[in-house]
């Protein structure tokens, strides 16, 4: 049982999930302790800020066999870009953006303060699944940290996807909140988002902002085929080159 | 090990500079490359996309340039050898991945073709004012090693030795070429391929248990493994252990062998070449394209009967410190023109311990040097009886021109 719940979602996905965990490969900016990290059997790499996509794309297109799930922060704050042309181009990617509201939360009812912003944060912030669904990835879902359950059968559904899956966790970044009133521990925060959040799978996903004094939707609310990168540069080179070329890697595992 | 023929493109070639190093990528086994198009780099990603897919590489154009390097470590640690294509402000961008790059150790190479002036600079005309930014361009300690070709021919040789040096040490190495090199089209022979050695990955034979990522060999370079061969890596970009796990400990991390096995493998990494060094007054000291146009001033100067030493640093970083101590004790006089306003010849400075006169011949950029100011600070040099303070910068005609009169002596 792993102390971080999401790692512990992880954990419980990769047991059940059919996958050799040999292949899989977890590259994050995020910063996890190797005793966390070690019991789940995989490859991690912990990358230098902001640049979790690209390198994950750098390792699937390097080996197509392996399985690559890249954590990102906040939706990759530094670094969005990455996750922009990754769901264009559809890589084969499982990205689970760990979402502790570098830009600002509304849902609490007094306006929120961080340590970078001491007199309250007026920013709006990001409708991650509305970004995702439009660059084009073919598997979106937000939960809260403590849906555990929920979050390891939508990463057990990513991680079969061929193409670029959008997992958003709400989960508090506990030092950076340390000044909301009344919500001083970080269990607090975790069970606060858990409570403010209601399930509504499907939902059209710009409906989906994080509002002020509102409910935190979650669900899964995207679940389509579209062909990769791999694909379709298999697909084009095949018919441009002929013989002369080789297939790159196979379009799944 | 030997170059794959499916891989070497063998024969008599006439193409440019950016071409050769595309075509000296493939022959030394490249098979992944992460790039965006910038100038005047453009031509040798254009050159590898054109026969990447039918050597089994891949080429994908990232959003830009940190997702093209970052990409590059990941396909570099899957086990493929890997190299970007840019320049300046490209390579500017790429900083910080450098930095990741030689603390994890991955090996890759990026062909920077330099270009003139700061930020965009002079896009389609020459520089080599990066040679201190790709030497610590990204923060903290690390080692790099640099190559500078001058000709389309050592555009290819020198790629394939950057991709050797890159799987030999694990350190980011870059080829410095510049726009003339990149776009100057000559004779290049391509040898076959049984003729083209190849250095492997270092990879790791043990015992499957016993691995431990960033313990070091005899020559200070780690054995790697490639990601999903299951060995459960934990490999973090924070100062690390041997294990690569975080430490505050810099004693028991990998930083100073960071350093050290760029530093005390130096005599078998730095190569230069040299010519009448023997009986010289005068050394000029020169790499990239500046050596090709220091090479007729130094034609000249002997034709007037002064004796001038040509050395040419093929490895810019790391720098050959011995060498030029040892030059500077029996010589007049170093003579350093580069197409900068002084960042080698500060290091050539170090080495001299105050034992010669040094003229640095800068140049703005934008163009080469006219081969005249190089013959002038070397009739000046030899000529000069007093000690310089410190290095005599050299004012060249055009300077002059606009500016009017220096102080050249």
């Amino acid at each position: 049982m792993n102390k971080n719940p999401i790692l512990n979602a992880l954990g419980e996905t990769l047991k059940k999930v059919g996958i050799d965990k040999k292949k899989v490969c977890i590259t994050s900016d995020i910063f996890y302790k190797p005793e966390d990290i070690k019991p789940l059997g995989v490859d991690f790499y912990h990358i230098h800020r902001g640049r979790s996509i690209a390198f994950a794309t750098g390792l699937k297109l390097g080996n197509p066999a392996l399985k690559v799930i890249a954590f990102i922060g906040d939706l990759s704050t530094l670094g969005g870009n990455h996750f922009v042309h990754a769901g264009r181009r559809n890589m084969n990617l499982v990205t689970i953006c760990i979402n502790n509201y570098i830009y600002p939360f509304k849902a609490t009812k007094k306006p929120v303060k961080t340590s970078f912003s001491t007199y309250s944060n007026f920013e709006r912030p990001f409708n991650m699944p509305h970004l995702a669904k439009s660059c084009g990835a073919v598997f979106v879902a937000r939960w809260t940290s403590l849906h555990t359950k929920e979050l390891s059968s939508s990463i057990t559904k990513a991680l079969h996807k061929s193409g670029f899956s959008a997992i958003e966790v709400i989960s508090p970044g506990g030092h950076y909140f340390a000044g909301i009133p009344d919500l001083k521990e970080e269990p607090d925060l975790i069970k606060f988002y858990y409570k403010n959040s209601e399930i509504k799978n499907g939902e059209e996903t710009m409906n989906l902002e994080i509002e002020f004094g509102k409910k935190i939707i979650v669900g899964e609310f995207i679940d389509r085929e579209r062909p990769t990168f791999i694909d379709l540069y298999n697909k084009r080179l095949s018919k441009v080159l002929g013989d002369k070329f080789e297939p790159y890697g196979g379009n799944r595992d | 090990m030997r170059a794959n023929p499916r891989d070497v493109r063998t024969g008599i070639l006439y193409i440019d500079g950016d071409v050769a190093a595309a075509e000296g990528a493939l022959a030394a086994g490249c098979k992944f490359v992460g790039g965006y198009p910038i100038t005047p780099s453009t031509e040798a990603a254009e050159a590898f996309v054109r026969r990447a897919p039918q050597v089994g590489a891949m080429f994908i154009q990232m959003e830009d340039e940190l997702g093209s390097i970052s990409a590059v470590m990941g396909a570099s640690l899957s086990g493929k050898k890997s190299m970007t294509i840019t320049s300046g402000p490209g390579f500017s961008l790429m900083m910080e991945t450098i930095g990741f790059g030689a603390m994890l150790e991955i090996p890759f190479v990026i062909i920077n073709i330099q270009r003139g002036g700061p930020s965009t600079g002079v896009p389609t005309k020459t520089g080599q004012a990066d040679m201190m930014q790709a030497r610590w361009g990204s923060q903290g300690d690390y080692e790099v090693i640099t190559l500078s070709p001058d000709s389309p021919q050592e555009s290819f040789d020198f790629t394939i030795k950057a991709f050797n040096l890159a799987e030999k040490y694990r350190v980011p190495v870059m080829l410095m070429s510049d726009e003339c090199v990149g776009h100057m089209t000559e004779k290049v022979v391509v040898p076959e391929a049984d003729k083209i050695e190849i250095e492997p990955r270092r990879l790791y034979k043990g015992p499957k248990d016993k691995y431990v990522p960033f313990k070091p060999d005899k020559d200070l370079v780690p054995p790697m493994v490639k990601a999903g061969d299951g060995y459960k890596l934990y490999l973090s970009a924070l100062t690390h252990n041997e294990r690569g796990y975080p430490t505050q400990n810099i004693k028991n991390s990998s930083s100073r062998r960071l350093i050290d096995k760029i530093r005390l493998n130096a005599d078998d990494i730095i190569e230069i070449k040299e010519e009448g060094l023997e009986d010289a007054e005068v050394v000029v000291v020169s790499y990239g394209i500046t050596s090709r146009v220091a090479f007729r001033a130094i034609e000249q100067a002997r034709k007037l009967g002064i004796k001038v030493g040509n050395l040419r640093l093929v490895t810019v970083w790391p720098f050959p410190d011995k060498k030029i101590t040892e030059l500077s004790k029996k010589v007049k006089g170093f003579v350093v023109p580069e197409i900068n306003y002084g960042q080698v010849v500060f290091e050539v400075e170090r080495c001299v311990h105050g034992n010669a006169n040094i003229i640095l011949v800068p140049h703005g950029g934008a163009s080469v040097h006219n081969p005249n100011d190089i013959l002038t600070a070397i009739k000046t040099i030899v000529k000069d009886k007093k000690r310089y303070d410190g290095i005599l910068e050299f004012k060249t005609e055009l300077e002059l021109r606009i500016f009017g009169s220096g102080d050249n002596k």
